[in-house]
């Protein structure tokens, strides 16, 4: 696996830039990943979705389906691909830390 | 431009044996008949070149490392010989030796399968790609390295191919360049099983050498076994999965349904591909809202690995597959439910209905059905109210390879179809003779290093021919036109040739599964229950 720096800290990233060890992940971490993926500067609306999935992913070890994230968050598909062009997965799930999705999905 | 390529050259070419060019593929139809909307296959980095074997025609699907030395490259070699002698061998491979041998051992070379083959015809007849080429190597390797005489018969015969890394190297990256659709097995006069040459000589590398996607391997069967789910959904996850979804059925119908689990004594225990949960949730909820108002006696499990239905091992992995088709049948004894029911996922009514034949026995042999058959009694037998004036928008059905071909589920589904859609119109060619979506054998979900953009532009161009013509006359993108793909994994595949070639986005074109359709035309749901806006 690759290394980068990401928020100051060397980190290992997959050939798709999520990062493999979501512990050593904050805020910082997040900037620079957002940089990547056209979600800088994030604003209120981008923490609002990063913060839901950050939660849901700490309590239950997955990302939640992408229809609770419109549901909890109050927004709709376009506007989350507008705050992350990289789409919920690939873009704010990378941002907020999580694993890349695996199976059927 | 392509280079001529004769079965010898896998062992000696030296650097990558061919290469992709978009000029090369076949021709989409309109509105994508201008060369210049074919985004091609992107090339690895230098840093990925450098660490995986790319040999083959530069795309790496398994991210084959390179040996290091002399000695890691004859060791690679020689496990090989000792995995393809096992292969080979009743007591290590009873499970497919026979229809193994009789597909080695019979081929007439007259290349029907070739031309019934979307990879080879597709990518503009690369040779490295007809159904036959992987055989024929791997045949002339067994000649002259298994055989007594035939070190000296293959020099004769002219059939001398070197077994080095580089002919391995690729024979296995090749072996993930077929999706196991078998239509060549059925067009072949004689009954040759190319796809299951392809399933034999995978099993080898995953069994014998480690070698395996690990789409497929590390997140896919072992987490499945570890975690409970290929998606990695843990038993807590699921319980907030499956709340959401009540909440969301509520929201659509008014009413509150509640999803049976773990309901000891049950008629039906359904297995669905977990993969439903998270990226079509509107599946389950169908499910749920059909089978509540025609009153079937069912449950889901909560039993790590029996909540999702998929078996990745069907594959390439025999051992995997057993594993996980045990788990299954465990749930289902210790429910005590009358039958398994698989939902729409082909792969794991490959597993489940037709495989799993030879693995469960004594009081794992529970009967195991698919879910088709079931909705169809529901429709055509007006035991829910419908009105298809509801489905009043073009709809076509895509034929999973397991459902149609494998498991000979052809016409229930387009008999639900014509009965609830009222421009329901058929792909040519259809039911037996379909083709694959592009992305069976795991080839939707692998993802990593180029394959992706190999798997839509090569192994799916077929199926957007398909789905291109058979929505040619209403391509206006004000005109919602759905493809019904009755498999997560078509799904999942079909979701990316959309994207890919901006087709929801300039033309209309959907996609989603069968009983959405069923929910969508049911009187008791007001409104529509086919969401454009989340599709």
């Amino acid at each position: 696996m690759p290394k980068v720096t990401l928020g100051g800290k060397e980190l290992e990233i997959d050939e798709d830039g999520f990062i493999q060890e979501p512990e050593k992940w904050d805020k910082a971490v997040a900037e620079d990943i957002a940089k990547t993926e056209e979600a800088y500067p994030m604003s209120e609306d981008h923490w609002k979705v990063i913060n839901y999935l950050r939660n849901y992913f700490l309590e239950f070890e997955i990302a939640p389906p992408i229809r609770m994230v419109t549901k909890q968050t109050g927004f709709d598909l376009k506007t989350i691909y507008k705050l992350f062009p990289g789409g919920p997965a690939k873009g704010a799930c990378k941002i907020a830390g999580l694993p890349k999705p695996t199976g059927c999905v | 431009m392509k280079k001529k390529i004769t079965l010898r050259d896998i062992g000696k070419i030296e650097g990558q044996m061919v290469d992709i060019d978009k000029a090369d593929l076949s021709r989409l139809p309109a509105p994508l008949d201008d060369p210049a909307d074919e985004p091609g296959i992107k090339q690895l980095t230098g840093e990925q070149k450098d660490r995986f074997d790319a040999s083959l025609d530069g795309i790496s699907a398994i991210g084959l490392v390179k040996p290091q030395n002399k000695q890691e490259e004859e060791d690679f070699v020689r496990k090989f010989i000792a995995g393809l002698k096992k292969l080979l061998s009743k007591e290590n491979n009873w499970t497919f030796l026979q229809p193994l041998m009789l597909s080695l051992e019979n081929c007439a070379k007259c290349q029907n399968c070739s031309e019934a083959c979307p990879v080879f015809t597709e990518s503009g007849r690369q040779e490295i790609y007809r159904p036959t080429y992987r055989t024929e190597v791997l045949r002339r390797i067994i000649r002259k390295y298994l055989k007594k005489e035939g070190k000296l018969l293959s020099k004769f015969t002219g059939s001398d191919i070197d077994l080095n890394f580089k002919t391995i190297a690729r024979l296995a990256e090749l072996s993930y360049r077929c999706t196991l659709c078998r239509r060549c097995a059925q067009s072949c006069p004689i009954g040759v099983d190319n796809g299951l040459i392809t399933h034999e000589l995978r099993k080898l590398f995953s069994q014998e050498m480690d070698i395996a996607p690990k789409e497929l391997h590390q997140l896919g069967t072992v987490q499945h076994l570890k975690v409970g789910s290929s998606t990695g959904t843990s038993p807590k996850a699921l319980a907030s999965f499956i709340d959401f979804i009540e909440g969301e059925i509520e929201e659509i119908t008014g009413k509150t349904i509640r999803i049976p689990v773990d309901k000891e004594g049950a008629d039906i225990l359904l297995l669905h591909n977990a993969g439903e949960f998270i990226s079509w949730p509107e599946n389950i909820e169908a499910f749920a809202i059909i089978f509540d108002a025609a009153g079937v006696d069912w449950t889901l499990s909560s039993s790590l690995v029996a909540y999702d239905a998929v078996n990745y091992g069907v594959w390439y992995d025999d051992v995997q597959l057993a594993r996980i088709a045990a788990r299954h049948a465990q749930a289902a004894r210790d429910l005590k439910v009358n039958r398994m029911m698989v939902g729409e996922c082909g792969h794991a009514h490959k597993a489940m209905l037709v495989v799993s034949d030879r693995v469960l026995t004594g009081d794992l042999n529970i009967p195991r059905e698919s879910a088709i058959p079931l909705l169809e009694d529901i429709v055509l037998n007006d035991k829910i109210r419908l009105d298809r004036s509801k489905n009043n928008f073009p709809v076509t059905l895509h034929d999973p390879c397991n459902l149609v071909r494998l498991s000979g589920i052809v016409e229930p589904q387009r008999r639900i179809l014509r009965k609830i859609c009222p421009d329901f119109r058929e792909m040519e060619p259809h039911g037996v003779d379909n083709y694959c979506c592009g992305g069976g054998s795991g080839f939707a979900i692998m993802d990593s290093n180029n394959f992706s953009d190999w798997r839509s532009s090569v192994s799916g161009r077929m199926k957007l021919k398909q789905i291109l013509t058979t929505f040619g006359d209403v391509m206006n993108p004000e005109i919602h036109k759905y493809v019904c793909a009755p498999c997560s994994n078509c799904k999942g595949m079909i979701r990316d040739l959309l994207s890919r070639y901006r087709l929801t986005e300039k033309h209309g074109i959907y996609y989603g599964g069968l009983v959405d359709l069923i929910a969508n035309a049911m009187v008791d749901v007001k409104g529509q229950f086919i969401n454009w806006e989340t599709s």
